[in-house]
């Protein structure tokens, strides 16, 4: 076969000498890519904003629920319930985190905090859980902060200190710093803990205890800014949250009481006997897609305590739910099965896991609808390349005569289609992704904002826009080899005697 | 017209080595057969064609048009193959070879020049010239080669022109320069001086004759005209795919009342 060098410079010389024939080859091609990395990057961004509403990584095993002359009968998912999931061989061993059972905050709780002037009240109770805090260390922040501080054995600022006098009208008081440099004002509480921030001075044991650490979800913010900042006038979060609120002060300006024991739904059941309720203070440390979709989350040691505090030994034992991370996501079936055969237990319907079918299919329609696409173009780079090769066949006889073998007149065609295949396939990447833009500013700009919104509606991963190159060069040689072997064949004595 | 420039060079190894080989035949056929279509349509080109050429060789084969003589020159060049018979070029079984073996002697080897000149619009002078370099192996100096070979030929300024920018002659002298760009052993012609004036084939035929007589060049040439036979050391005359004597009347028939 020829050397590499000269094939390249026959086949560049050869292509760039005629548009005409490289315009009606690429055309198609240009097209079919263009669509083909369009459809796959905005399914990969839907699928992106899909996994953040519906975490899909993981099952979530519960008991089914039942009841009995209005009381709960559910069967209890309890530590020997995790041991035997975490035995099962679909559970991902590698992952100490494969099985992290959550608890939820079984008796009432109210919040209240201050944000951006607004005094915010909300109820807790029914809207927090709590997770083993390795489970939720995506950043450095979280992992930092995210733990149970009243667990540590010794912390040096669990100091002794004066809590803020109860006031019986109000249900909680937030402790505000103390000022610096300003002498105090008589009359008003100062949080006299070494690091106001984070500690506040805790009203039973009269120590400071850092603040509760508390994760968000995501959808959280999304509700925040698509309802509720509206209608109270607050302004709306920046997608990158962290920096939104570190323009506030940081995380942790977002602390907030929590009056556990107290509710403001009238006529409730909770039997709370009023001498046990008390306040705690949280501080928001982060926002993390494991967390509780709406409320929020914090380490579960905290929800075992408080439970078994205010519920019992019982309510301290008894997980909400058990999260799963599998080895392999086809074994979902067979957990499944076990977990309904074996323990009465059953998964979470998960939306998330239909919404990622669905997506999968709408998908492979659009990927094949491209692909129709392309293959049509590739008849048309066929049909040139055999107008080409009958214009040139006493061209193609010339190379045979000069020392050219069938080989190397194949591979210079094949080449030629390669060359078209990989310029359209990069003109078509560069289409799409000029589409995309067009896309996504006509999104930014005429589309109202709505709960996950995507700042793109399109992800442009490496491998899509190889792919797409692949594709584009893989089916422009397919479309080429007919040709060039009709080329390679021809009789060069009769080609050389062409009209 | 800038005529063609005097062979300079002595004798190449490639003509040493056809000189040495002499006793041996670098062409050889024996009864070649060969036709075109099928049914009704087929047509016997070749009939049992046989001869030698040995190295150094001027040969002309002529012949009336249609009597076979550039289907018997592409078979000799591997362009084209016989149904039957036997082709040896170069020592080599050109019908039972592989196309590479047949491609490769055709590049290191053998040069050819066509009437129709048969250059590469899109190149330039010497990029036709050095068209050859592009299918061998560990080609050196292709660009000074190929300025050389432009300079035997006269046309040492033209060498950045393209095709379409020159003469018929300067065309024509471009295509040698090209069958001449690797040395070959043999010079295939077909026609050569068909498509040129009377002068400028003139020029073509006494490069030709010089090529022979100094580099020891073996040349082929198909012709029709008389004045291209008449320099050649050895005439082969076809008629109807056969070869025919080369009595003067003999000849005179196959040149066909043709230009003398």
């Amino acid at each position: 076969m020829m050397p590499a060098r000269s094939l390249t410079r026959m086949v560049v010389a050869n292509t760039l000498r005629s548009r005409r024939h490289f315009i009606l080859s690429a055309f198609g091609i240009v097209i079919g890519i263009a669509t083909f990395v369009v459809f796959l990057a905005s399914t990969e961004q839907v699928g992106t904003v899909l996994e953040k509403i519906f975490p899909v990584e993981q099952v979530q095993v519960v008991a089914p629920r039942a009841s009995l002359l209005g009381k709960d009968i559910s069967k209890k998912l309890d530590d020997s319930i995790v041991e035997k999931i975490r035995s099962r061989p679909e559970v991902d061993r590698g992952d100490p985190t494969a099985v992290v059972p959550r608890m939820t905050l079984a008796f009432p709780a109210f919040g209240r905090g201050n944000f951006e002037g607004n005094d915010l009240k909300f109820e807790v109770g029914g809207f927090a859980d709590g997770i083993n805090p390795a489970f939720v260390n995506d950043d450095d922040r979280t992992r930092e902060l995210f733990k149970d501080w009243d667990g540590l054995a010794n912390d040096p600022r669990r100091v002794a200190c004066e809590p803020p006098p109860r006031d019986p009208q109000e249900e909680v008081i937030q402790s505000p710093p103390a000022p610096k440099g300003k002498a105090s004002k008589p009359g008003v509480y100062y949080n006299p803990c070494p690091q106001p921030d984070r500690y506040y001075c805790d009203e039973v044991d009269r120590t400071c205890h850092h603040r509760v650490p508390i994760v968000m979800s995501p959808t959280m913010i999304e509700l925040y800014n698509g309802q509720f900042a509206k209608s109270h006038g607050l302004p709306i979060a920046d997608t990158d949250f962290i920096k939104f609120v570190t323009q506030r002060g940081g995380l942790s300006a977002m602390r907030f009481s929590i009056g556990l024991g107290l509710t403001t739904i009238a006529g409730t059941n909770a039997n709370i006997s009023q001498r046990k309720v008390r306040r705690v203070e949280g501080v928001l440390v982060g926002i993390n897609g494991k967390a509780m979709p709406i409320g929020m989350t914090m380490p579960i040691e905290y929800i075992q305590r408080w439970n078994r505090e205010f519920l019992g030994e019982d309510a301290a034992t008894s997980y909400s739910s058990i999260i799963v991370r599998l080895a392999d996501r086809n074994q979902i079936a067979v957990f499944s099965q076990w977990l309904q055969d074996e323990l009465d237990l059953r998964l979470e319907d998960s939306l998330g896991e239909k919404f990622a079918t669905a997506l999968f299919v709408i998908r492979l329609v659009l990927v094949l609808i491209s692909l129709v696409i392309i293959t049509i173009s590739s008849i048309n780079i066929a049909h040139n390349f055999f107008m080409q090769v009958t214009e040139r066949r006493r061209e193609l006889g010339l190379l045979r005569a000069v020392g050219a073998t069938q080989t190397d007149v194949l591979m210079v065609v094949l080449g030629e289609a390669a060359l078209i295949g990989f310029i359209g396939g990069v003109l078509g990447v560069a289409l799409g992704v000029a589409l995309a833009a067009g896309v996504d500013w006509g999104s930014v700009h005429y589309l109202p904002r709505f709960p996950y919104k995507p700042d793109s509606w399109f992800h442009f991963k490496w491998w899509i826009v190889l792919g797409g190159l692949a594709c584009s060069t893989g089916f422009s040689v397919l479309g080429g080899y007919l040709p060039a072997r009709r080329a390679s064949t021809m009789e060069p004595a009769q080609a050389l005697t062409q009209n | 017209m800038v005529g063609f420039a005097r062979v300079q060079a002595k004798r190449s190894e490639v003509a040493g080595e056809a000189t040495s080989t002499a006793a041996a035949p670098i062409v050889r056929l024996r009864d070649v057969t060969k036709s075109y279509g099928t049914g009704a349509a087929r047509t016997q080109v070749l009939r049992g064609v046989g001869f030698d050429i040995v190295g150094g060789e001027f040969v002309a084969l002529v012949g009336q048009s249609g009597s076979g003589k550039s289907t018997l020159l592409n078979i000799i060049g591997g362009l084209d193959q016989p149904d039957a018979g036997e082709v040896e070029v170069f020592g080599t079984d050109t019908m039972r070879s592989s196309d590479a073996r047949r491609a490769g002697i055709r590049n290191a080897s053998i040069g050819f020049v066509f009437q129709a000149f048969n250059l590469l619009d899109h190149l330039t002078v010497l990029g036709n010239v050095i068209l050859p370099a592009s299918f061998a192996h560990a080609a050196k100096d292709v660009d000074a080669r190929g300025r050389e070979a432009l300079r035997r030929v006269g046309l040492s300024d033209l060498a950045s022109r393209r095709p379409g920018e020159l003469s018929g002659g300067q065309k024509q002298r471009v295509a040698i320069a090209r069958a001449l760009f690797n040395s070959p052993t043999l010079l295939l012609c077909d026609e050569p001086t068909g498509n040129l004036d009377s002068e400028t084939g003139k020029e073509v035929i006494d490069f030709f004759r010089e090529l022979n007589a100094k580099d020891g060049v073996t040349l082929l040439i198909v012709t029709h005209e008389r004045r291209v036979s008449s320099v050649a050391k050895r005439v082969i005359a076809m008629r109807d795919g056969m070869l025919v004597e080369t009595t003067d009347e003999a000849l005179a028939a196959a040149h066909g009342g043709g230009p003398t």
